[in-house]
């Protein structure tokens, strides 16, 4: 069961390491925009979420403490998205 | 009767409701909760006013270094990734290896805090602080504020280090990946989306 947890938290960071990665990439060679934007905030969430989930051990809690948090989480990316895609889309 | 004493014992098997369900302590996570929604309006009020201000934010936004960002998101998750399994290894009784673990951690904090002063120290010699415009303010104020929050979590890592019982270290970890957490969401917010 420990290894388990241990795997599942090592797991976790290895997806972490390499959304982060891919971020980075896009960060540093410019690439800006609606898709990029989009793209980014989603890795950001995932990377959230791998972290309530697997560092934080909300994996554990109840489904509300669950929600509570991912509700938190979807707010801090959906609203920056929002507020940068919205001069995007209106040009 | 029953129903009486029946409520009385869950109560007093979970004196703190809901945060009893919650790994380490309930005021830990009083804290935590308190900390989320701060840097959540924190998080707001830049989106909101880049939004307000396109121009000026894409502007600043240029003078930063993703790399810089990105290398201490790597640093700290993997802080974090070390803080989690020192509770692991607590767990199935490796005191020492959980030691080395949190240790680990600390260190790669300090690793933070130090490419975050270097960050600064480049903006202060290109004459950027506080007060050169709006976008500096938040960026000084967000990243600040979350640099506390490192130096406090590395003090809180450090603490259930020396008192190493599994609820203690439970307790100063959720605090740790607190810290991680809410800079997984500042990084893209502040260095990567246009």
């Amino acid at each position: 069961m420990r290894q388990t947890n241990a795997r599942r938290i090592t797991r976790a960071w290895g997806l972490l390491v390499l959304l982060t990665l891919l971020s980075l990439g896009a960060g540093h060679s410019g690439w800006t925009g609606l898709t990029a934007n989009t793209l980014i905030l989603a890795a950001a969430f995932a990377k959230g979420r791998w972290m309530m989930m697997d560092f934080l051990k909300l994996r554990d809690a109840s489904a509300g403490w669950q929600v509570l948090f991912l509700c938190w989480l979807a707010l801090v990316t959906i609203i920056p998205w929002a507020t940068a895609t919205l001069p995007l889309l209106l040009g | 009767m029953d129903a009486a004493n029946a409520m009385n014992a869950a109560q007093e098997d979970r004196p703190w409701g809901a945060l009893s369900d919650l790994p380490g302590h309930p005021m830990m996570w009083v804290l935590i909760l308190t900390e989320v929604v701060t840097f959540g309006l924190l998080f707001m009020t830049f989106a909101v006013t880049k939004a307000i201000h396109p121009g000026l934010f894409a502007a600043g936004q240029a003078q930063l270094d993703p790399v810089l960002g990105g290398l201490n998101t790597l640093v700290l998750i993997t802080s974090g990734w070390l803080a989690a399994l020192a509770v692991e290894a607590r767990t199935i009784g490796k005191r020492g290896t959980a030691r080395l673990l949190l240790g680990s951690a600390m260190a790669l904090g300090l690793v933070f805090i130090a490419i975050k002063i270097a960050e600064y120290a480049a903006k202060a010699q290109a004459g950027i602080d506080l007060e050169t415009d709006t976008f500096f303010t938040l960026y000084f104020l967000l990243t600040g504020f979350h640099l506390l929050h490192v130096v406090l979590g590395i003090i809180i890592l450090a603490a259930v280090a020396l008192s190493d019982s599994i609820v203690n270290l439970k307790t100063g970890t959720a605090f740790w990946h607190m810290v991680d957490l809410v800079w997984v969401v500042m990084y893209p917010l502040i260095y990567l989306i246009g």
